[in-house]
């Protein structure tokens, strides 16, 4: 339903922004940063290249190596410092520390749209940071919420659970977190769940901390791992610890290597987000924005598609999976 | 000049030709980093705009300004790290060391300001709490080198791993936020700022209350961090060449057991320079706090490789006993010209390790065949 209407906007606006004369969307140049190299973003570059390709914007990519704030704010400076960029589209790494560089790229007269994380409150109209365009993103919390039911419906209601997150103050994660931990607080008492512990992006670190759990709590019923490299490097500890299968995994993030581990039997329910959308969505909210467009929503939310062992070869889910033609 | 591989040169040289030729080569030796800088500055300034059709410029104001506030962290790390490897030491914990003073920085700011302080004086006390937090670790690390004979590369990635616990710990685990809005300001102002074009001017001290276009062509000249990072410079250039404390540090460099010979306080040097080293980088997590408006716990550790390949691209010998801070901050202009060159030539930021790694292991080069030129003798190699 939500998809039909976000489609129908999609679709109005193009319309809108073509009869507005391609000539003044062709004339701006949009920036992208996403937080870091992993399939998510990558897919989320598609979309970006595709709605660009389409309206003829151009389009200035860099993708950060390593999550951090301290890698993305030098990466931000330089885009801002061209001096020839009229919106950034980019994924805020902290929903604090950013604030005071895009704040500064307004001021040199570059609009900011966030995607997949929010700054501030994510309430860009009435929360205490108001100067983005648009928050396009999932509802994290929602998706927090469906994860811990479909893992505590994996592990039969009740056991020890370890929730293997990213990083402090992240607006996506930290959403996940909240709705998970809100949902087996309330929903299933007989569960009890360890952590959030944050591996800070690195899937190698994500395996070392799940074995590190899985000496201490061998008994342990199932993993939620909050995106894709927590996903991937819990899921590499249990199949190394030779526990695939009996540890229930619950993958935020529909990667390959997630889609694999689901096949194989050690992941039991994936979370698949939408960047295609998200990327898509906010090129062309720059290019209605600068057509003179002012009644952008303040937030999309762009959903999910929930992928088990039921609907991983039904092409209406698995055209969800993260995939970038030739990787 | 406080140098004894030249000195060296003076005493070892043979007669007339070959001397002056030998004394040529190694003039050129310590001055390609400069070349290599102004080369880079060259290709980026003919490039960029050659890429972009005209419609981006390297040399402005702005980016002249970006570059600088690019240094400061990787600057601060070197700083510090320039006294050590100059020692023939290294310090492996100022990546840590600068999160945890931002940490620091951050929580005294915050309770400081809650309890009553006005902001001013909350921001002292967040100086003070990284910068002497930082410098405990450091004497801590000094100590165990100086006292207990421990390699440094060793106490210095122990004590790395315990500042990273205790970061993570003070933190909460989270950024440390809440801090009062007026930090921003603190952070992310300047002394100067210029109007470009129509109804502009110069400002000083003060941003002038624009709105619109006009704010869009201000241009912040010397942002503060900048400031704080030059006044450091400059007390570190001084500490290095006019005092006996720097005397002291290349004389170790050089020669430990000589040094020690000659009545150095050798120990004692050594606990004073890795506490140098821990404060220099307590100033980068202060700076960093402000400019972010919050403490982070994980802040730094990109930061500490940068900041060693900054010190040996600018000519410090990791052998000890050569170097000087003006090399080091050519080193790191090199790092941060390169990062924001490439953005600007809309290539991937990545090629920027690639190249910065190709640049050391030159440097080390050039530092291996500079020595065999002079015919100094080491000790122990």
């Amino acid at each position: 339903m939500l998809r039909r209407h976000l489609l129908a906007l999609a679709a109005g606006l193009a319309v809108a922004v073509a009869s507005q004369g391609a000539d003044a969307a062709g004339k701006i140049k949009i920036g992208f940063l996403p937080g870091v190299v992993d399939p998510f973003y990558q897919v989320m570059q598609l979309g970006v290249e595709k709605a660009a390709g389409e309206l003829g914007i151009e389009v200035v990519t860099q993708i950060p190596p390593t999550w951090g704030v301290a890698v993305q704010t030098p990466l931000l400076n330089a885009m801002v410092a061209r001096g020839d960029l009229n919106y950034i589209i980019t994924a805020p790494t902290d929903k604090e520390q950013m604030v005071p560089t895009l704040q500064a790229a307004l001021d040199a007269g570059i609009k900011v749209i966030t995607v997949d994380t929010f700054l501030g409150d994510g309430d860009y109209a009435a929360g205490p940071v108001k100067f983005p365009i648009s928050y396009i993103g999932s509802d994290n919390t929602e998706g927090g919420r469906i994860s811990a039911r479909g893992l505590a419906k994996a592990i039969g209601g009740k056991g020890i659970v370890y929730l293997m997150s990213t990083n402090p103050n992240v607006s996506s994660v930290e959403g996940r977190e909240k709705g998970f931990k809100e949902v087996m607080a309330k929903e299933f008492p007989d569960i009890k769940v360890i952590g959030p512990e944050y591996d800070l992006d690195d899937p190698a670190k994500a395996t070392q901390m799940t074995a590190a759990i899985l000496q201490q709590h061998p008994d342990l019923a199932g993993v939620f791992g909050t995106n894709v490299f927590s996903a991937q490097g819990a899921g590499a500890a249990v199949v190394n610890a030779g526990l695939g299968g009996k540890v229930q995994i619950v993958a935020y993030d529909a990667t390959k290597a997630a889609i694999e581990s689901l096949n194989k039997g050690d992941v039991s329910l994936v979370l698949a987000q939408k960047p295609f959308d998200m990327g898509y969505l906010a090129v062309e909210f720059a290019a209605a924005d600068a057509a003179g467009v002012t009644s952008l929503p303040k937030r999309v939310q762009t959903g999910f598609a929930i992928i088990d062992k039921s609907n991983v070869k039904d092409p209406a889910y698995s055209r969800f999976i993260y995939q970038v033609p030739g990787k | 000049m406080a140098d004894t591989a030249k000195a060296n040169l003076e005493v070892a040289g043979s007669s007339g030709k070959t001397s002056r030729s030998r004394e040529l080569v190694y003039r050129l030796s310590r001055l390609w980093a400069w070349f290599f800088l102004g080369v880079m500055v060259l290709f980026f300034v003919v490039a960029v705009p050659i890429y972009n059709g005209g419609s981006v410029n390297f040399l402005t104001v702005r980016n002249s300004q970006n570059i600088l506030v690019a240094i400061t962290p990787v600057l601060l790390l070197g700083l510090g790290q320039t006294f050590v490897i100059i020692t023939a030491g290294i310090d492996l914990s100022v990546g840590w060391v600068m999160s945890l003073a931002s940490v620091l920085s951050a929580l005294a700011i915050r309770e400081s300001f809650n309890a009553g302080a006005p902001l001013f004086l909350s921001v002292i006390a967040g100086f003070l709490a990284g910068a002497l937090g930082a410098g405990a670790i450091g004497f801590a690390n000094g100590t165990i080198i100086a006292k207990l004979k421990v390699p440094a590369f060793i106490v210095t990635l122990g004590s790395s791993f315990i500042v990273r616990g205790l970061s993570l710990l003070w933190s909460e685990n989270t950024t440390v936020i809440g801090l009062p809005a007026g930090i921003r300001a603190y952070g992310n102002e300047s002394l100067f700022y210029l109007i470009r074009g129509e109804g502009g001017g110069f400002y000083f001290f003060a941003p002038p209350a624009v709105t619109g276009d006009m704010l869009r062509r201000m241009d912040r000249i010397l942002p503060y961090p900048v400031v704080i990072t030059a006044v450091a410079v400059a007390i570190a250039i001084f500490l290095l060449r006019r005092t006996q404390f720097g005397r002291h540090t290349y004389a170790i460099g050089g020669n430990v057991e000589a040094a020690r010979r000659a009545g150095i306080p050798v120990d004692w040097r050594i606990i004073q320079i890795y506490t140098l080293s821990a404060a220099t980088a307590g100033i980068g997590g202060f700076i960093s706090t402000l400019q972010y408006t919050a403490g982070s716990a994980v802040i730094g550790d990109p930061l500490l490789l940068a900041s060693i390949a900054g010190v040996i691209i600018g000519g410090v010998s990791l052998a000890g006993g050569a170097g000087t801070v003006v090399g080091t901050i050519i080193g790191s202009l090199i790092i941060a010209v390169l990062t924001t060159g490439l953005v600007e030539l809309n290539v991937d930021a990545f090629w920027q390790f690639i190249v910065v790694g190709a640049v050391v292991i030159i440097a080390v080069l050039i530092d291996q065949s500079r020595d065999i030129i002079v015919g100094r003798v080491r000790e122990g190699s």
